[in-house]
């Protein structure tokens, strides 16, 4: 039971990972909470269904018009609208963003209806067996484009102009304008990178998971989970975060019943957030 | 000799392994305009923050009036009668000039009940700073020398026995510098508040001072009268290099004054 | 404590005003049929729960997310009390008030000391930790079936009537403190903290102190909403009472008004409970993108509230420090000639 369990905490922690990292990354260089993240990940989890029913694409290979799509689509919205309010105080971009939520959530309800989406894969059932372990084929793969995302994003950040400029606007913003920066682009490009690593989440779970509209909610509450307990800014950080919180999740329901679960889960949060704000990793962004 | 109103023992601060001020005794008599000047980074602002308890002390002890006050929070020691003004102002944004004076009268040393006197000591006030005309005008839109000045003013309204000025001319011109130069004379001579003075305007505070701390990297290097305190070769080789002054001692000069010719404010 | 700007021929005018509407509203369970009065006074526990929230959020400037654990603990409390204990309204309202009062101690010792993201994150966990406790005491609150509690006996009519009343007069109660929190000392320490509590503390405000007292106010008028609410619905569980959404409808609800007013969070509870009541019956499907369009053009058109759009009363401080993009007018709005 255990070893089974640890193998399938990490694996798909790794889309944790994808999640956390999207939302920490606007967390860490805008402060701003992104409530809406979560239905990102549902767009792209539609979206991915939409063109596996129509098309028979597999949801690996809509990651990346997925990702398109989803960058255009929150590179315009920060553009246009997020800009005005981002540096306004948490009570008005909390809000915000939590408006943005629900408008988005019912426009999936109105274009994908209420009803429970997923995909099945010919290859859902093949798998490894290793000892007593099954790995399924599926989940495998999850966590290669996962793990690689990851990785893509790290150099993203730390070897091309693009990933430095952010970096430089999320420490010191007034400093990023005086040496010519384009601040307001850069958000622009953040919050688009994150909402692209959101929509790839939401391929690699479609073949896992069921779809609704609402699902984006649980995933945020994950997402700042991991966020917190990895620290903002830390690449590395959100991906031990989401490999640790898909291992608490698993291996936790071997022992204790769901509920009492949620209870320690935010009980763990809000102690870490009063007493080692900076995560079990990271540095202290924002205040 | 006046009683002594601050002491520090030892007073020690560092962030990890910067050591902002290291090891600083000082003594500030009642009654006196005490000037703690030094090159920037020095530990200047550092050193009050420690005393106003905005930062907490690493090692040492402050005492005021013989009571320890390191370890206390800020607004008990703001009760005590030890107010400050911050090198960058900080104005509450969206209130009134009139209202941003009001809170130190309510809320400071004297925690002012009725509506009507703190008024009227905010408004006497508001007249000592010269800003009387503006009550009403949002903080937002003060010029530099008024927000300077309504700096200063939130820290009168608590009535304080100890004041601590951090720059309060930074950004002031000669003509506005000499005024508060006046007015911390008055403050000092009239109202018997017992003054602490952080400057780069060297002329200002040689001018105003009774004594003068020297800072740099942290520790105590000099103390003294303003003019034993300009003498000394470790000021002067801390503001201005070490070959500097050891040409001015081979050239046996002896001039007042930490500047030399090249203006009113000290390098760096 | 000091003199507030505009003059006497508002006073007249506001007095006469105020007259009407107090007959207006003490004659409507009357004149009104029962749908009407039940969401008049749906409209009025909003008020009353945004007031409540105004209080910590607005005025205090500690955007608390979590505010709902005090109506959840409220409602309860209440219905433990009335349902196990079998005891009256009185003393489980009273009840009620006390365990808010005590959470509030409590997380405000644990949480207060955290700023921006962190405690309105902090406060929101906390409640949800506190709603899935609650959730597994099943033996003492019926855990997911809910609780029910014992009725107010009597015809429909009259019962509706009681409720109008009982959660009118709270939200009469609840004005009066906020009114008065406008103009004493404690709403001043309040203010500066919002605005700087750093320079607050230096100038002689306990903060701590202050910030555990706003928030005590607001959750005892919190978890007394909640208990009135049991004792109105005579059903409640755990996820409707703790429910997160009441929050942020609480929060445009104040944005709308105006953060930091006296009659801001009323105004912006009808206004959206009757833009909700509107689009809810003929529009279902589109019940929550609605709002959510609501509560983007809020934030981008109106964060202030309408109330700083309408009047030309001193406006509080300024929730959005607002930076354009380069290229605009700098930021802020613009002033107007006496400088407010």
């Amino acid at each position: 039971m255990l070893p089974q369990a640890i193998v399938n905490g990490l694996l798909f922690g790794s889309v944790y990972a994808t999640i956390g990292i999207g939302f920490s990354l606007v967390w860490g260089v805008m402060n701003i909470i992104n409530v809406a993240h979560g239905s990102f990940i549902m767009i792209g989890a539609y979206l991915s269904y939409t063109l596996f029913a129509l098309y028979g694409l597999d949801p690996f290979l809509s990651i990346p018009p997925v990702m398109a799509v989803l960058f255009l689509l929150a590179y315009a919205i920060q553009k246009y609208v997020l800009n005005r309010v981002v540096r306004g105080s948490v009570f008005i971009t909390l809000t915000f963003t939590f408006g943005l939520q629900i408008l988005i959530a019912n426009l999936c309800l109105l274009l994908w209806s209420a009803d429970s989406r997923s995909i099945k894969l010919p290859y859902s059932s093949a798998g490894w067996q290793i000892g007593g372990l099954v790995i399924p084929l599926v989940r495998l793969g999850i966590f290669g484009v996962a793990l690689l995302l990851t990785g893509l994003f790290y150099l993203f950040m730390r070897r091309t102009r693009t990933g430095v400029a952010i970096n430089a606007t999320a420490l010191n913003f007034e400093g990023a304008k005086t040496v010519g920066i384009d601040v307001y682009n850069i958000y622009a490009i953040t919050f688009g990178v994150s909402a692209a690593l959101a929509g790839a989440a939401g391929c690699l779970i479609s073949p896992i998971m069921s779809i609704n509209p609402f699902g984006g909610g649980p995933l945020v509450a994950k997402a700042f989970v991991i966020a917190i307990l990895g620290g903002l800014g830390s690449t590395v950080g959100a991906l031990v975060g989401g490999l640790a919180l898909g291992l608490v999740e698993t291996v936790g329901t071997v022992f204790i019943s769901s509920s009492f679960q949620e209870l320690l889960g935010f009980t763990v949060l809000v102690l870490v957030l009063v007493f080692r704000p900076q995560g079990l990793m990271g540095k202290r962004f924002y205040e | 000799m006046n009683a002594v109103l601050l002491s520090g023992q030892g007073v020690s601060r560092s962030f990890g392994a910067l050591k902002a001020v290291w090891n600083v005794d000082f003594e500030v008599r009642a009654g006196e305009i005490f000037g703690i000047i030094g090159p920037n980074g020095a530990g200047k602002t550092t050193l009050l923050s420690l005393v106003n308890g905005t930062l907490p002390l690493t090692r040492g002890q402050i005492r005021f009036k013989d009571r320890v006050i390191s370890g206390l929070r800020p607004y008990r020691i703001a009760e005590l009668g030890i107010s400050r003004t911050f090198q960058v102002v900080k104005p509450f944004p969206g209130m009134t000039l009139l209202e941003n004076v009001s809170i130190g009268a309510l809320f400071g040393k004297d925690k002012i009940r009725d509506a009507r006197e703190a008024r009227e000591r905010t408004r006497s006030i508001l007249q000592t700073v010269n800003l009387s005309g503006r009550e009403d005008v949002a903080v937002e839109n003060l010029n530099i020398s008024e927000r300077k000045r309504l700096e200063l003013a939130r820290a009168l309204a608590m009535d304080p026995e100890l004041l601590l000025l951090d720059e309060v001319m930074a950004g002031l011109n000669s003509a506005e510098i000499d005024w508060i130069m006046d007015l911390i004379r008055r403050l000092n001579e009239r109202e018997g508040r017992t003054i602490v003075v952080i400057e780069h305007v060297m002329k200002a505070i040689m001018g105003v001072s009774h004594r003068i701390m020297v800072l740099h990297h942290g520790e105590k290097i000099a103390e003294g009268s303003p003019a034993e305190v300009s003498r000394e070769e470790k000021v002067i080789s801390a503001y201005l290099g070490e070959r500097y002054a050891r040409r001015r001692g081979a050239a046996g000069k002896g001039e007042q004054g930490g500047g030399n010719g090249g203006g009113e404010h000290a390098p760096g | 404590m000091i003199p507030q700007a505009g003059g006497g021929r508002w006073k007249a005018a506001g007095a006469l005003l105020l007259a009407v509407l107090a007959l207006l509203l003490a004659a409507a369970p009357f004149l009104l049929t029962g749908f009407w009065v039940r969401l008049l006074t749906y409209i009025f526990m909003f008020s009353v729960l945004s007031s409540a929230l105004n209080i910590i959020a607005g005025f205090t400037g500690y955007a608390a997310f979590g505010n709902m654990v005090f109506f959840g603990l409220g409602a309860y409390t209440t219905a433990v009390l009335m349902s196990k204990a079998r005891l009256g309204f009185v003393p489980a309202f009273l009840g009620s008030a006390l365990v808010a009062g005590i959470t509030a101690v409590l997380l405000g010792l644990l949480l207060l000391r955290l700023k921006g993201h962190y405690f309105a994150l902090g406060t929101l966990g906390a409640a949800e930790a506190v709603k899935y406790l609650i959730e597994n005491l099943t033996g003492l609150t019926g855990g997911g079936q809910g609780l029910t509690v014992p009725p107010l006996r009597g015809r429909p009519a009259t019962v509706n009537t009681f409720f109008y009343f009982l959660m009118l007069l709270l939200l009469v109660v609840i004005l009066l403190v906020v009114w008065r929190l406008s103009r004493n000392r404690l709403g001043y320490a309040l203010k500066a903290i919002r605005a700087n509590e750093e320079a607050a503390g230096v100038m002689g405000i306990d903060t701590t102190r202050y910030k555990i007292t706003a928030w005590v106010l607001s959750a005892l008028f919190t978890g007394v909403t909640g208990s009135i609410y049991a004792y109105w619905f005579t059903y409640i569980d755990a996820p409707t009472v703790f429910d997160v959404m009441w929050v942020v409808k609480m929060f445009v609800i104040i944005l709308i008004g105006g953060a930091g007013t006296v009659f801001g969070p009323v105004i912006g509870a009808f206004i959206l409970e009757t833009i909700s009541e509107l689009v809810w019956s003929r529009f279902l499907n589109l019940h929550l993108g609605i709002l959510g369009l609501i509560i983007i053009l809020v934030v981008l058109f109106m964060p202030r509230g309408i109330i700083s759009l309408v009047t030309q009363g001193k406006s509080l401080l300024s929730l959005a420090h607002r930076r354009r993009p380069p290229g605009r007018q700098p930021q802020g709005r613009p002033r107007g000639e006496d400088g407010q």
